[in-house]
């Protein structure tokens, strides 16, 4: 034994050393690769950034295909052959497609990502950080959980409103809420964010691209007008409009044009009420893919996208004026030469044979061209061009059908006078009164492809009824076909006659089958 | 990866106080490698080379020219676009590209392995180096691999023996996308009337000029080959052991272990223009990764015979483990060459990149004791504390003891007279609690991931945490059972057991509403959770027999049966189900339910009634999905599925489906037979699997009928028209998303199969050949792997598996690599 006893001295400190294990610091590893809700919102800088990403990502999905499938196709301006959203535009789409999935799980990734920052934040700041900043910060929050809530109000009609995940993790089968209550939740957060929000006067600079007190007002005129709340919506759009926060392209601007709002170095132009911001060139689901689609061949987007997976209808194309200046930068033509496409070959011009889904009316609104027609960002699927959530020409048309009030029309200048505003920069004549379907018709063309038309569809009857007649009428008469490839080229027609079941979408069937109770009557929101 | 010709030998151990030593690395049991040492007397050295080809083992029969040009103008028509005028006579055309064909190819494979082995005063070395070459069965894919192994075993002193084992290997592979957006997918997708190349030699497409086209499928031999994707992993394991005896029976062992992985990917998409599918900018992505794995192990093991019966053995030790990992990758498009593929000839404006890194550990200790008197009864009793970093601090410690107990029976006395028959007689009997840590890091806290916005860095929340997350723990009954018969002819093991996984971790499948989308666009992911309790209750049998024992020949025959039931027993979320969903890109449906006391995972959806032949069904049927009866794509048609109605309330709704079929097998089952006759020998292993259901997802997207420009299954050609009104396969309906692909028993199919996985030949050159050229041994051998596997299954293999390793989404095939045969002829020489 004795001659072991060095080496039994060794192994016996060895064993110490074990047997006395670890130290506590061992076994704490937080994530090396991001902060973590314990070490953020402690500086200034910080809670400022927070909301950032509630302008990105979260709403890539809906962006990406949903959005332009449910507000375009559903309301007939445009239209498609792809077999995965071919549906939204013949009424027959079920639980199972996956990009009414998309939208759904995309909307509820902002209300999600929203609700983190209203439930954390407060909770986690540092005590130095100037209440302004936190308020701010939460009023962001309210007002983009409130925008998705809109979206999906209108999309689906009842829908679950969550306030905290948490909440609901071990019991998630929960029931659907009322339409009136989702308004009354989207008012109370939009009034929470114009209370909270900075005030901002718009000057073009691309660093303003956080909302304000005044996009909140913009919203608030535009949900009270849903609701037909006729006298808080103009005194919102008034707020809005006095306080001289954001100015029409080409009318307070002058040498700007409408084709200009959609060019990624406009981006967060004074025009701008709220947008997503997009990063060109990142990586897929940080950028706006929409080009990818509207661009019916590569050679426009110079990424090997381009795919033309959709085209303006029929009964677009001849809803518009002659002379209707948004024509061009809305839909392309054979003929039409667009200088700020494909500069690397001095500009482009839509050649005779182009077409996508057997239409030549091709889509340019959001399409942007190459990366080196954008300063060199851009990619596949991956744009800069912020994609607008509000535009200021809305809130003057906003007010203009606050004014009119449901009347049958109006002479009253402070109706006519912002209709006159829009058209003045779409090049058309001014009118001399105003009607409800005036109004339709200036916001179905100023707005196209800018995800408005169906929503305005579903809320010409109201905004909380099961019997649409006004709007079954203009859909039932809507051209959705195509121009034949014959000589003499006359219209195939295609003409839906629907019903009002199809004015709410059905719930994407992963969700109602975790949770059947979606399928139920809604049930009061406790607020 | 270990070089398989450098095993010695593979151990699989069930019983559960036996995995219990191995702590929570050992959840799902325990396989034992090892590796081959040195031994003392004559170096020997040994070559083993083999030559081989693979190719797919079976094809889908897909629809030729002449039916897909019918089905494109029943499509064309559906979708209110005039017939393409290629396509008005399909009489005239031919068969078309066959695009399986094209994508798969015979591929070669060699292996040439040298290895040297033996020992001298003390010193014991096994030396070897090996490498390996293969092309994939599909073009453009192929695999490498160098290798090296060092097994050094030295007794240094009377007391002291130290070792070190070295392996490294360098493997680089060229791979093509696999999963459901890859290259065989798109091959049985791609149409029949597409060539793979244009007149001019360049990769073809679909056109751009055909409005359908919009839903055509990029050109899979263009995508195989011309998209590198490459691949090269190094990897170096060491391991170091010394062994101190202090006392005849008190020995400490330390050992200190690490393994270090290093990985580049590298991944260039070229300019192309294949069809409609265009990319006049290439970009490269280059990821470089690297992992080390460290451990050290101090154990001391106390051995002593008590009266020269009672054997005790005691063992004591403690482990730490410690994982690091970090990667980055970088981006950029813009190249002016696709020859050279390096970051720095792209566009600098356009560049990317990320990083990851992280870090885990875990801490042990260990106790053992076995009593084993005259070897006839043994007890054994194990207690281990496991303490991990994956758990908030209060949660990091878990305790697991086990039992075992076992008493050979035959070597009583009063088994002496039946030692003729039977013999070896042991039953065994065990307890045993396992922790398992399998879950990613860091669940019970709040990462906020960076991420990129248009406004600068932003910041999303990752998931929601869960700080009461603890160890699950797999406690296991099991009784054995070991015999022989007939002087060792038949030996026999019977074991079954229960295995109960509580506090089962899980990542809970939450609704959207309340977590939003996949986490990479902004959604948040769902918590892990202790679920509940799964239990499993299972018997394997094993049986040997010798049924033929002569000098010349001989016929050994080992069969081993597997069967197991799975059920939740609990769950704590407070619902009794759980939903699996199969959500991806291209797919958003509810494919399996789980309920409280039913097996994990059971399919779930609509029960086919039949088709809507005649109007008079259309009329009397319950309505379906709130559909009108019409002949539209909102409406319910003459051949459009019709969907029991299960709850007798005369409408078609979400309440009418129903459990669809089990995943899981009622039974598996292997059988090898080794023959030797003289000099040659002769093994075949079958292996089946009896029972279980697949639920093919790839139907809906190959067998719908519901959008143009993409072939489908030959088996669904006869489709039902007018003209063809007994079919029961339903007509072409426009989207993906139509109600005649809900998921329902039209996709579910029979996954038994039996599979002839090997067969080989050996031949054993008689040594007196060998003598004149100092050969010690030399054998020949050819052998088939997969060749053939009887299944009534429409996909390329009936053993799919999980989808994302997940327990509720089992047998769903969703776009699988098909299986490969291979044969191979090969040498192996000992000098």
């Amino acid at each position: 034994m004795k001659k072991y006893n060095h080496y039994f001295k060794i192994s016996l400190l060895l064993i110490g050393i074990s047997a006395a294990g670890c130290k506590k610091d061992f076994f704490n590893r937080p994530p090396a690769d991001t902060l973590t809700l314990d070490n953020f919102y402690q500086t200034t800088e910080q809670v400022q950034a927070s909301t950032n990403a509630l302008y990105n990502s979260p709403w890539f999905d809906w962006n990406n295909k949903a959005s332009w499938s449910i507000a375009e196709m559903l309301g007939g301006n445009a239209r498609t052959y792809s077999p995965d959203v071919v549906n939204f535009s013949n009424f027959s789409v079920t639980g199972d497609n996956i990009q009414l999935a998309a939208a759904w799980s995309a909307l509820y990734s902002v209300v999600a990502q929203s609700n983190a920052v209203i439930n954390n934040l407060p909770s986690h700041v540092a005590a130095t950080i100037p209440a302004a900043v936190v308020n701010n910060a939460l009023g962001e929050a309210h007002f983009m959980r409130a925008v998705a809530y809109f979206y999906l109000v209108r999309t689906w009609g009842n829908v679950p409103i969550i306030t905290n995940s948490l909440d609901n993790i071990n019991n998630y089968q929960v029931n659907t809420n009322p339409v009136t209550d989702i308004y009354k939740f989207i008012l109370n957060d939009l009034k929470f964010a114009e209370a909270n929000c900075t005030a901002m006067i718009r000057n073009g600079s691309k660093a303003q691209g956080h909302v304000s007190s005044g996009s909140a007002s913009a919203f608030l005129a535009n949900v009270y007008l849903y609701m037909r709340d006729y006298t808080n919506a103009r005194a919102e759009a008034e707020k809005v409009i006095n306080s001289g926060e954001f100015k029409l392209y080409g009318v307070d601007i002058p040498g700007k044009t409408y084709a200009d709002l959609f060019k990624t170095a406009n981006n967060n132009n004074e025009e701008s009420v709220a947008a997503l911001q997009w990063q060109g060139g990142s990586s897929y689901g940080h950028g706006n893919s929409q080009q990818a689609f509207f661009a019916w061949t590569s050679q426009i987007t110079g990424t090997g996208d381009g795919y033309g997976s959709v085209a303006a209808s029929i009964d677009l194309t001849s809803s518009y004026e002659a002379g209707d200046l948004r024509r061009k930068p809305t839909i392309m033509y054979p003929g039409d030469v667009y200088p700020e496409l494909d500069q690397a070959h001095g500009g482009y011009t839509v050649p005779s044979n182009a077409q996508a889904q057997a239409s030549s009316a091709l889509l340019k609104k959001y399409v942007v061209g190459t990366p080196a027609d954008n300063g060199g960002l851009g990619a596949a699927f991956s744009t800069g061009i912020n994609t607008y959530l509000m535009r200021y020409a809305e809130v003057l048309l906003i007010e203009a059908e606050a004014v009119l009030a449901g009347n049958a029309s109006t002479t009253d200048a402070a109706a006519v006078g912002p209709v006159n505003k829009v058209r003045q920069r779409a090049g058309l004549s001014p009118l001399t009164s105003v009607t409800q379907s005036n109004i339709m018709h200036e916001r179905r063309i100023e707005l196209a492809m800018e995800c408005d038309y169906w929503f305005d569809l579903g809320r010409l009857d109201g905004f909380n009824v099961t019997s649409h007649p006004k709007a079954i009428a203009i859909i039932d008469n809507q051209e959705r076909g195509i121009y034949s490839t014959t000589t003499p080229v006359v219209v195939w027609s295609q003409k839906y006659n629907i019903s009002d079941a199809n004015f709410v979408l059905p719930y994407p069937t992963t969700e109602s089958t975790l949770n059947p109770k979606l399928l139920q009557a809604p049930v009061p929101y406790h607020f | 990866m270990i070089n398989p010709n450098d095993i010695e030998s593979i151990d699989v151990l069930k019983d559960a106080s036996a995995t219990a030593i191995y702590g929570n690395r050992a959840s799902n049991g325990v396989i034992i490698i090892t590796t081959k040492h040195g031994k003392n007397g004559n170096a020997k050295i040994n070559y083993n080379g083999y030559v081989g080809q693979q190719q797919v083992s079976k094809t889908i029969h897909m629809m030729d020219l002449k039916q897909y040009a019918k089905l494109e103008n029943a499509i064309s028509d559906i979708y209110n676009i005039g017939r393409r005028p290629e396509f008005a006579d399909s009489s005239l055309l031919g068969a078309g590209t066959d695009w399986q064909s094209h994508v798969f190819r015979k591929a070669m494979q060699q292996s040439h392995q040298l290895s040297v082995s033996g020992g001298k005063d003390g010193l014991n070395y096994y030396v070897s180096g090996g490498m390996l070459q293969q092309d994939g069965i599909v073009v453009g894919s192929g695999f490498k691999r160098y290798s090296f192994r060092s097994n050094l075993d030295a007794q240094v002193k009377e007391w002291f023996k130290l070792g070190l084992t070295l392996a490294g290997n360098r493997t680089s592979e060229d791979m093509v996308q696999g999963d459901n957006i890859g290259v065989v997918y798109n091959a049985l997708l791609q149409a029949p009337d597409l060539t793979v190349y244009n007149a001019d030699g360049s990769y073809a497409g679909p056109p751009a000029s055909d409005p359908l086209s919009v839903s055509g499928v990029i050109n899979p031999v263009a995508q195989a080959k011309q998209i590198s994707n490459h691949l090269t992993r190094t990897n170096l394991n060491a391991n170091l052991y010394n062994d101190i005896r202090f006392t005849k029976d008190l020995t400490l062992r330390s050992e200190f272990g690490g393994d270090f992985n290093y990985s580049d990917n590298n991944l260039f998409t070229p300019t192309y223009t294949w069809g409609r599918f265009v990319n006049p900018t290439a970009s490269l992505n280059e990821r470089s990764q690297q992992s080390t794995y460290q451990i050290w192990k101090e154990y001391l093991t106390y051995q002593h015979t008590f009266a020269g019966k009672h054997i005790v053995t005691a063992l004591a030790g403690h482990e730490v483990q410690e994982v690091n990992w970090r990667g980055m990758q970088g981006y950029r498009q813009g190249f002016y060459s696709n020859t050279v593929q390096s970051l720095n000839l792209g566009q600098a404006s356009t560049a990317t990149n990320d990083e990851y890194k992280g870090s885990q550990s875990q801490e042990s200790f260990y106790g053992r004791v076995i009593y084993n008197y005259s070897n006839r009864y043994s007890f054994t009793a194990t207690l281990r504390k496991d303490k991990s970093s994956k758990f908030a601090p209060e949660h990091q410690t878990g305790y697991f003891p086990a039992f075992a107990a076992s008493w050979k029976l035959s070597d009583e006395a009063f088994m002496e007279n039946i030692k003729t028959v039977a013999d070896n007689i042991k039953l065994r009997l065990g307890y045993g609690q396992v922790g398992n840590q399998e879950i990613p890091n860091y669940l019970y806290g709040s990462p906020l991931n960076a991420s990129v916005t248009g406004l600068g860095t932003g910041f999303l929340l990752n998931q929601i945490a869960n700080p009461n997350l603890k160890w699950q723990t797999s406690i296991q009954y099991n009784a054995g059972l070991d015999f022989s018969l007939f002087n060792k002819r038949i030996e026999t093991s019977v074991d079954v057991y229960k295995k109960t996984s509580r506090n089962f971790l899980f990542q809970l499948p939450l609704p959207a509403y309340l977590i939003g989308n996949f986490t990479y666009l902004g959604g948040i992911n769902p918590p892990y959770v202790n679920l509940g309790r799964v239990e499993n209750q299972g018997i394997d049998i094993t049986l040997n027999t010798h049924n033929i024992v002569s000098e010349k020949v001989k016929w050994n025959t080992a069969v081993i049966f597997s069967h197991y039931n799975n059920t939740v027993k609990e769950l704590t979320t407070g619902l009794d189900e759980l939903i699996g969903k199969v959500t991806n890109g291209f797919l958003d449906v509810a494919a399996t339910r789980t309920v409280v006391g039913g097996p994990i995972g059971e399919f779930y959806g609509y029960k086919v009634k039949g088709l809507f032949k005649t109007d008079d069904q259309l009329s009397k049927a319950p309505q379906q999905f709130n559909r009108p009866i019409g002949n539209s794509s909102a409406g319910t048609w003459l051949g459009d599925v019709q969907y029991q109605d299960l709850d007798n309330n005369k409408v078609i709704d979400a309440n009418d489906r129903t459990a669809l079929g089990n995943p899981n097998p009622k039974f598996t089952y292997g059988i090898t037979n080794n023959f030797s006759f003289g000099d040659f020998d002769l093994s075949i292993f079958l292996y089946g699997s009896y029972g279980a259901k697949i639920l093919n997802l790839l139907d809906r997207s190959m067998g719908g009928l519901s959008g143009p420009y993409q072939n489908q299954y030959a088996s669904v050609a006869g489709y039902w028209t007018p003209d063809n009104a007994n079919s029961n396969i339903p007509a072409p309906k426009m989207g993906t998303d139509n109600p005649n692909i809900f998921v329902s028993d039209r996709f579910i199919h029979n996954g038994s199969f039996l599979r002839i996985q090997n067969i080989n030949l050996a031949w054993n050159i008689p040594s007196g050949w060998l003598r004149k050229a100092k050969v010690s041994s030399m054998k020949i051998y050819t052998s088939v792997q997969n060749l053939h596997t009887f299944s009534s299954y429409n996909g390329y293999d009936p053993e799919v598996g999980s989808t994302n390793q997940s327990a509720i989404l089992t047998n769903i095939d969703n776009g699988r690599y098909p299986l490969a045969r291979t044969i191979t002829l090969g040498m192996n020489v000992q000098l």
